[in-house]
């Protein structure tokens, strides 16, 4: 049997789950390959360690614990709400969210300017919107 | 009392009855979340919670059942459902970083504490590795392998708990022994361990 089959069979070796011949050739391989046989060791040496990690000992306060717990969860346990608030509740937010929207819209549109002959309108609208139509940027200079 | 008896008094609100269920049955309830989640302090928590399920919904549980079987089943949703949410991002860390993450550790503490013998520091990394590589499993076969392992179940029991046939509980043990055998070798070949 070659090291990487005797790998592959190891763990079934070590827990007994492999035919009588299996083991045999799987032990005989160890018995001649050292460095099979150190790796077994070492599995073997990780794998005890399941035996000894159990939860053996029991709390004494447990009982008390669950208790307490069970307690606690009866009286954080929500009152049934009545049904008019459990559907008056969710019609309010609606509203609340389409003002909210329609607001919005509202807020974002452009104030549409007034267009009338009166010069006088003009300039007081223009320079507030686009000075440079008034007094452009080459004048400036120039001066 | 046998647990016909308690959870008949139990479904009539006896907290002696709960009381009996919780102590007769405590070890196996904690054992099996600890064999999940690996944290005793954990283990204990979800414990608790898998008692007051068991309390809240006696009257659900049908009478042809096994006890043991239903808790068992608690257990590991339960277990499974604290480590699905206590899930970091660790999607980027490989097995062996994380082993190696938890060797530093191990070493921090054994430097600080010089008197801890050699074998007991070895033993102590044992365990991690061990640890890691069954954490490192796919759901199904680490449930399988922890009722196998750590309560000693036989596959028709486990079959019941997972509510799978015994040849694909026998399946996943074996997936769940080769994946450990090849990790705990990747492991050995790097020095890990």
């Amino acid at each position: 049997m070659k090291c990487n089959k005797v790998h592959n069979k190891l763990i079934f070796f070590l827990e007994k789950e492999l035919s009588v011949s299996e083991m045999e050739q799987v032990q005989k391989h160890l018995n001649e390959c050292s460095e099979c046989a150190l790796f077994a060791a070492e599995m073997k040496n990780t794998l005890r360690i399941l035996d000894s990690d159990k939860v053996t000992d029991e709390n004494p306060f447990f009982f008390t614990r669950v208790k307490a717990r069970l307690e606690k969860q009866s009286q954080e346990e929500p009152v049934a709400r009545p049904v008019l608030i459990r559907i008056l509740q969710p019609v309010a937010f609606s509203i609340i969210l389409l003002l909210g929207i329609y607001g919005g819209f509202k807020l974002g549109q452009t104030p549409k300017v007034a267009i009338t002959d009166s010069s006088l309108s003009e300039q007081e609208m223009v320079p507030y919107w686009n000075e440079l139509q008034d007094e452009p940027i080459e004048s400036f200079l120039m001066e | 009392m046998s647990d016909t008896d308690i959870i008949e008094q139990l479904k009539q609100g006896s907290e002696l009855a709960f009381k009996k269920l919780v102590d007769t049955h405590q070890k196996l309830v904690v054992n099996t979340c600890y064999g999940l989640v690996q944290n005793r302090e954990d283990a204990e928590d979800i414990a608790q919670d898998v008692f007051v399920e068991v309390y809240r919904n006696i009257d659900k549980f049908r009478a042809d059942a096994k006890l043991s079987t239903w808790l068992y089943r608690i257990a590991v949703n339960r277990s499974l459902n604290h480590i699905r949410d206590n899930k970091k991002h660790k999607w980027f860390h490989s097995f062996e970083d994380e082993v190696a993450a938890k060797n530093k550790a191990v070493m921090q503490v054994s430097t600080a504490n010089s008197d801890e013998p050699e074998y007991d520091f070895e033993n102590k990394q044992r365990a991690i590795i061990l640890k890691e590589a069954i954490n490192s499993l796919p759901q199904n076969q680490k449930v399988a392998f922890t009722l196998s392992k750590y309560e000693e179940l036989s596959y028709e029991e486990i079959a019941q708990v997972m509510d799978l046939s015994v040849s694909s509980v026998e399946s996943l043990l074996f997936r769940a022994k080769k994946g450990l055998q090849k990790k705990l070798y990747k492991c050995y070949k790097k020095k890990c361990m």
